[in-house]
């Protein structure tokens, strides 16, 4: 079945690149990253990896910092969009966050406590279960639309925006808020580094010098709007969702199918629901990892799939931004359909032979109007998205 | 769009299988068992719902489980008993087949296994496979691994709003064409860690009965487990049990919202206290039932529901609802083995935040 | 008990290879793939255990691949290390 074309009427992030999209942009065009080993906590690893913490960011006490990130960005991309809580009483409003660590059940100062002493106090768990981050935001704004946390691991984010332009479609609601929220903490932060896909330097994305990713957090969140309250209110669109394609490897929990044939389903299905010719692609925002495994299936793949089309990883500025990467991505995306160019992927010097290409090196200037986003996940997820440029 | 029910997958503290579950039904009776915890060296005890995994080696080599842990084996095993419930098991590889799960809480058994491991031994002793399989979508990852399963998935966690939120994800992927079959599915574990949340927060009296239908009182017992349900189109389905017509999700639920009166209308009141008075107000004078006393109380119960739902309509009559506690608000509680009336059933679950969940299943 | 007979114990018990006892291993075969059928995530778990039980870090891949060809390898690998160490 062809999709319609869903409208993004607004957009919001908060990340080490910046603590709203303007900010993030500035960054990304100015060639500017700051990784530095975690601030907000201490290992005792012997080694210190550089992370992409967000920094200037409070917290409220009854939130988990993940939620809190998502409820920022929310308030961002609602402001954007000109949807104040007056006009939004009067719409059905659907929410659908993905995330990693959102809904994890897991608190290291809890854990301490339960085997060392007798009465260990509950305030972490109690914050959990006070925090998934998509009912957080419906809570906040009284949303009474479709409501979903989803939990795909890496390709989250890209789902919740997926999903969400299906609510639209089919008519659960009139408006819908999707996107990404991932915080970072000392347990993601140990179980990365144990995988051994952690660089002890900035990640290096499809360079042949690449040994793994950088952690980063990320709140990142879209509006997106059915045809019915744009016309009433005359919104122009800053984008639109025009395909979404997601398969899984059916392979292994961690390590992405050599021969990329969940991606290529993936890619396959967006290109189908949303009838866009491959050749239309402006450019690829990668997920590009910087891991070994992950940047040669990638690159394999866009060789095969969509050759010559340039591509780039944000995650040289953002960091791995987990459940959030898919929507900070899409929302880097919409932006620089915007802009009509795309930021140098930082990181990158050297190219590695084994690769199926190298991605930009430099701020490149580009005149299609379609682009597109891709997640590959734990569990073997892949998931794609296929933004149109908007009308402003 | 109609959906249809082809195949049912349980796993309970009632036993594994339909026929185990049905016959716990006609028995009102289940398995309530102790578990064990260790908080500080500290024994505690309390009662809880427990389940037996072991006829997952029925359907998957033993060295095939070697790392998995009990969340996903919980998964697979309902994936696998909906896929022979439906018959499907034979043909192989299942590439137009779409994996949904909800959870509440996840693995979080592994969970504090993997905070264990660094806890114990440092930061550079953390195990990478806890880690991995402390993922949320780790069970969604073993069935489609195990099945071949090459279409999209997805896993949705809400705490007790997962269930119905997830049901519509494979809805409209079914309704979209995405996928011809949607393989859903609900997994809870019982942690040591989610137990003794639990009686933290409730107690750890382990003699009460459940009397979910005592809106006052509290009398909730814990359980765990794996629900799952084979979907397809309307036009594609082969005999199965039933259809499922509506999902709908949201906030503030009205009364008056809730379907024509000869519906039946099995609630998700659980013997949680705090939620008693919501559903005595939405089902007041309807015919009602409720089923959580043979599996507990989990944020995934209302997958359970649904299951016991398809069962009533393909049978076309009545389960009693397994307490002899009384309902304390005005509504009657459905007989058993008495003919539904107007072939549809509706099941009802309330959530945090004012959230709720109303999934109609029917005959026609 | 010399360094293979400790691996091999520590193998089965921590990589969870319920249906194997020690003397199944034979000290060449291959580790991964075929032989004992190990997989990538199981060789990231055999650097934490070769920490956790023999206080021997292995930083990355690159240098553990020789080490993990076998159990011979790896038995001979540690006693090497512990040696210098």
């Amino acid at each position: 079945m062809t999709y319609s074309p869903v409208a993004i009427t607004g957009m919001g992030c908060i990340c080490a690149a910046g603590n709203n999209l303007g900010d993030s942009m500035a960054s990304l065009f100015s060639g500017t990253r700051a990784p530095v080993p975690p601030v907000s906590f201490t290992s005792n690893h012997p080694i210190n990896y550089p992370v992409f913490e967000v920094h200037n960011f409070t917290v409220p006490a009854d939130l988990l910092r993940t939620s809190a990130l998502g409820l920022h960005a929310a308030r961002e991309a609602l402001d954007d969009a000109g949807l104040d809580r007056e006009l939004l009483s009067t719409l059905r409003v659907g929410v659908c966050v993905g995330t990693t660590v959102g809904c994890a059940i897991s608190n290291e100062m809890f854990c301490r406590e339960y085997r060392s002493v007798s009465v260990p106090g509950m305030g972490p768990l109690e914050r959990i279960l006070r925090s998934n981050p998509a009912a957080v935001i419906a809570r906040e704004f009284d949303f009474s639309g479709p409501c979903q946390t989803i939990v795909n691991a890496c390709s989250s984010g890209t789902d919740a925006v997926g999903l969400a332009a299906s609510w639209i479609r089919s008519g659960a609601c009139d408006v819908a808020l999707a996107g990404g929220a991932d915080e970072l903490g000392r347990i993601t932060y140990i179980g990365f580094i144990s995988l051994l896909i952690t660089d002890e330097s900035p990640c290096k994305p499809f360079d042949v010098n690449r040994k793994g990713l950088n952690l980063g957090e990320a709140g990142a969140m879209l509006v997106l709007e059915s045809e019915r309250v744009r016309t009433m209110r005359k919104k122009k669109a800053r984008s639109f969702v025009l395909g979404y394609g997601s398969a899984c490897d059916a392979y292994h929990l961690t390590a992405p199918k050599p021969d990329g044939a969940g991606l290529k389903n993936a890619l396959a299905e967006a290109f189908a629901c949303s009838n866009t010719d491959p050749a239309a692609i402006a450019f690829v925002n990668a997920h590009g990892t910087g891991t070994p495994d992950n940047d040669r299936v990638e690159t394999m793949v866009l060789a095969e799939v969509l050759p010559g089309v340039p591509f780039l990883s944000t995650k040289g500025y953002t960091g791995h931004t987990l459940g959030a990467a898919g929507a900070i991505e899409a929302i880097f995306t919409a932006a620089c359909l915007e802009l009509g160019k795309i930021p140098a992927n930082i990181g990158f010097s050297t190219p590695d032979p084994e690769l199926g290409g190298n991605p930009v090196t430099e701020n490149t200037p580009f005149s299609g109007t379609i682009a597109l986003s891709e997640s590959l996940a734990f569990g073997g997820n892949n998931s794609v998205i296929i933004l149109g440029k908007g009308e402003v | 769009m109609q959906i249809a029910i082809q195949g049912v997958g349980v796993v309970g503290g009632f036993g594994t299988g339909v026929a185990e579950m049905r016959k716990a039904l006609l028995s009102g009776s289940s398995n309530r068992s102790i578990i064990q915890l260790s908080n500080c060296g500290d024994p505690l005890e309390i009662p809880a719902f427990r389940t037996d995994t072991s006829r997952l080696t029925e359907f998957v080599p033993l060295k095939a489980l070697r790392r998995i842990d009990n969340f996903s084996k919980l998964g697979l095993l309902g994936a696998y008993l909906a896929l022979e419930d439906a018959g499907v098991l034979a043909e192989g590889k299942q590439e137009r087949l779409g994996v949904v799960i909800a959870s509440g809480y996840g693995a979080s058994g592994i969970t504090f296994s993997f905070l264990d491991s660094f806890i114990n031994d440092g930061d550079i002793c953390a195990s990478p496979t806890y880690f991995a399989n402390s993922v949320h979508n780790s069970a969604a990852a073993y069935i489609s691994i195990m099945l071949g399963a090459t279409g999209p998935s997805s896993t949705v966690s809400q705490f007790h709003q997962s269930v119905p939120s997830a049901l519509q994800t494979a809805r409209l992927w079914l309704s979209e064409g995405r996928v011809d079959r949607v393989l859903f599915g609900a997994v809870e574990e019982l942690s040591e860690l989610i137990g003794y949340a639990w009686c933290r927060q409730r107690g750890t009296t382990d003699s009460r009965e459940i009397s979910p239908l005592l809106t006052g009182t509290e009398s909730a017992v814990p359980g765990e487990g794996a629900a799952f349900l084979l979907l397809s189109r309307k036009e594609e389905s082969q005999k199965g049990y039933c259809f499922l017509d509506q999902v709908i999700t949201g906030r503030h639920l009205k009364p008056g919202f809730i379907a024509s009166p000869q519906d039946l209308l099995v609630l998700g009141a659980d013997g949680r206290r705090e939620k008693g008075a919501d559903y005595a107000v939405l089902a007041e004078n309807a015919t009602v039932a409720c089923f959580t006393s043979l599996y507990g109380s989990m944020p995934i119960s209302p997958a359970f529901d649904l299951a016991i739902a398809a069962l009533m309509l393909k049978e076309g009559k009545t389960f009693a609802s397994p307490f002899s506690g009384i309902c304390d608000f005005p509504a009657t509680v459905a007989a058993g083995g008495k003919a539904l009336e107007s072939q549809r059933v509706s099941c009802l679950s309330l959530s945090d935040d004012d959230g709720f969940g109303l999934v109609t299943l029917s005959k026609g | 008990m010399n360094t293979k007979e400790k691996l091999k114990q520590i193998l089965i018990a921590d990589l969870n290879l319920e249906e194997l006892a020690p003397e199944d291993i034979n000290d060449n075969a291959p580790l991964f793939g075929e032989g004992l059928g190990l997989d990538s995530l199981d060789a990231v778990e055999l650097v934490v255990i070769i920490q956790k039980h023999f206080g021997i870090e292995i930083k990355d891949m690159e240098e553990g691949r020789d080490a993990f060809k076998s159990v011979e390898a790896l038995a001979a690998y540690i006693d090497r290390r512990l040696a210098a160490a």
